[in-house]
């Protein structure tokens, strides 16, 4: 193999790629516009739909179960628990309620509740939703909080009409403090990021791959260059290389999108699950983490690579290689809910997930040098059977001038 | 100049050439003259080291196509069909100048050769455009430019006036008497009969992957009793169907 030869091969294909809109648009310029606009869309759903089960929470009395009591009742007992309940006026039907939005929520009361609650008796208060409706069924929580605040308002009251201590019920004083070293934010980013990076770095090269070799033979310039003074294994490198190349780049486009997207809107990125932040920026890490990626990019350029010599066609190219996205998206969806204390050691192992590991550990604030060192050692082994495989299909006159 | 020796090459069962062995001087226009399919363009595949051949050896201005590919590579100018090959995204300049670069010629020779071919293939007014705006004619001369950008002292041409209309394949007739002049050894496949009595030295009939006959147009006109070259060919191919 002569360098010299590889770098006019890369040089030239970097030219060629660069000039082809179509390719530059799927592998760069797409992603940078298209992350920032996903990420404030779902944020953007995701903020709306949390704020439309916790504000202006409507309920309303079943038309049955209604009186000025009971009413009355709900008014001062809830309304003053929570601002943003409303006790409005009483129902035929509560499905019918629910659905054409006038509540988001309908109780029942027991007709007779008012005597019992001055009999000190418990009576029933019964709740209907809609759990397909999440403006419904996210609105229960907030209710029975409510509720909860009114028992242990009549609870107390009555111990203290009784002259009993109210502290009585509640022997155990619970004090919570969250101690994560990560924002809460975090975990969202720990299940799409790693997910994504490893999925672009993976397929990334694809436009790139498909164009170099299968495309080249449509086009009929394959065997001019074969006839050439470079070695097979040159012009191979120089195509490799390229291929990386485009991987890399659309990993990068990706993050400058996301980049974006938390520059307009900082809570984008967390989808209002809270603050982002305590990575693990412990340098060995890091690097470990880069390097792994680095090393699937170049596995999955190979074996790119391999799949576009075997094309005969630059369509057969491109069915082959989107074939290739499902062996990347399946393990990559898999793994999406572990967090970092969850990685097992095979997924260090196995290309993809030794990514998506790497990334969850940078992110979660966690080290496991044991995985990151087993991940890069089984990563070359994975780069060099790659290019063995494309380097033994780029010899394979049976492949290259398959027709 | 270049010597073929019982050259043969199998694709599982099929052979696609079976022992061809000729040769062609230094300066001399050599014509294969056969059917689609007889095995014309595996021989110049494997001349040009694209293919390993099977059994037999081929020899290029002294070295093995096996032993010594890239010696051999940096001898041969290939032409594959009459305007194809050209990289569409790049310029015409572009893309003589990265098969230049591709056959280690110096930046410097490689300005100077592309001004000397453009003014050949008279090529200047479209020399700095896009590869995939140019006519079929103009891709042709670009091809024949890229390919010959080295100064090679053999070409290899399948078909080169496949496609074309009269006046380019006249240019590309031209041309071609241009090279023998200058000494270069042309290897010239085609089944355009008039075309090859027009241009070739000496030719050598292919069926089937064998040699059916070989030697001048004359001398095999005479030897078969034939009037024309189509009549001698089909009498050739047509007697070993």
């Amino acid at each position: 193999m002569n360098w010299k030869h590889v770098m006019i091969v890369f040089k030239k294909e970097l030219k060629d790629i660069v000039r082809d809109r179509k390719t530059l648009f799927t592998s760069i310029i797409l992603p940078i516009f298209l992350m920032p606009l996903l990420f404030l869309l779902i944020g953007g759903g995701t903020e709306k739909m949390s704020e439309e089960m916790t504000t202006d929470i409507t309920v309303a009395l079943t038309a049955d179960s209604y009186s000025e009591a009971a009413q009355w009742f709900l008014k001062e007992s809830l309304e003053t628990q929570d601002e943003d309940i409303t006790i409005i006026e009483p129902v035929a039907d509560p499905w019918e309620a629910i659905n054409s939005k006038q509540a988001k929520l309908v109780v029942s009361l027991d007709r007779d509740f008012k005597k019992k609650l001055e009999a000190l008796e418990a009576f029933t208060l019964k709740v209907y939703y809609d759990g397909s409706l999440s403006r419904s069924g996210g609105a229960v929580g907030s209710l029975m909080s409510a509720i909860d605040k009114l028992n242990e308002g009549i609870a107390v009251k009555r111990l203290e009409a009784m002259g009993i201590n109210p502290q009585i019920l509640t022997p155990v004083l619970v004090e919570t403090e969250n101690i994560s070293r990560t924002g809460d934010g975090n975990i969202l980013l720990m299940m799409v990021l790693p997910m994504l990076i490893a999925m672009l770095v993976a397929v990334g090269g694809i436009p790139a791959a498909t164009d170099l070799v299968a495309g080249e033979k449509e086009r009929m310039t394959f065997e001019p260059l074969l006839a050439t003074r470079p070695s097979r294994m040159s012009i191979l490198m120089g195509k490799y290389l390229t291929i990386n190349l485009f991987s890399f780049a659309s990993v990068i486009a990706t993050l400058t999108g996301m980049l974006l997207a938390f520059f307009i809107n900082p809570d984008a990125l967390s989808m209002g699950m809270g603050e982002i932040g305590g990575f693990n920026l412990d340098t060995g890490t890091v690097i470990l983490c880069i390097a792994v990626t680095i090393l699937l990019g170049m596995t999955f350029s190979g074996i790119q690579l391999a799949i576009s010599t075997y094309a005969r066609s630059f369509k057969e190219g491109q069915t082959y290689l989107s074939l290739l996205m499902f062996v990347v998206i399946i393990p990559a969806y898999a793994t999406m809910m572990v967090m970092p204390n969850d990685i097992q050691l095979y997924m260090y192992l196995i290309p993809v997930l030794n990514t998506i590991s790497a990334f969850k550990l940078v992110l979660g604030g966690l080290t496991n040098y044991t995985g990151l060192i087993l991940a890069m050692v089984t990563s070359l082994v994975y780069v060099v059977l790659s290019l063995l495989t494309a380097a033994a299909m780029f010899r394979n006159e049976k492949y290259l001038f398959r027709s | 100049m270049l010597e073929l020796n019982g050259l043969t090459k199998r694709f599982g069962n099929v052979t696609a050439v079976d022992n061809l062995t000729f040769t062609v001087q230094k300066g001399e226009i050599f014509g294969l003259l056969g059917e689609n399919g007889a095995g014309k363009t595996t021989t110049l595949r494997m001349l040009a080291t694209m293919l390993k051949p099977t059994s037999g050896t081929a020899r290029l201005a002294g070295f093995d196509v096996v032993r010594s590919p890239e010696e051999v590579r940096r001898r041969v100018g290939f032409l594959f069909g009459g305007e194809s090959g050209l990289y569409d995204r790049l310029t015409v300049y572009e893309n003589i100048q990265y098969f230049g670069e591709l056959n280690d010629m110096h930046p410097r020779e490689i300005k100077k050769r592309i001004e000397e071919l453009a003014d050949i293939f008279d090529m200047k007014d479209f020399l700095n455009k896009r590869a995939g705006k140019l006519s079929k004619g103009m891709r042709q001369k670009a091809s024949f430019a890229r390919a010959i950008i080295h100064n090679p002292d053999v070409l290899l041409l399948d078909e080169p006036t496949s496609g074309l209309d009269v006046g380019a394949m006249r240019e590309v007739q031209a041309f071609l008497k241009v090279q023998k002049e200058k000494g270069k050894t042309i290897l010239f496949s085609s089944h355009t009969m008039s075309e090859v009595e027009k241009l070739c030295d000496r030719i050598a009939v292919i069926h089937k992957g064998s040699l059916v006959d070989m030697g001048s147009t004359d001398e095999l006109l005479k030897k078969h009793g034939t009037q024309t070259l189509e009549d001698l060919f089909m009498g050739l191919v047509g007697g070993s169907k």
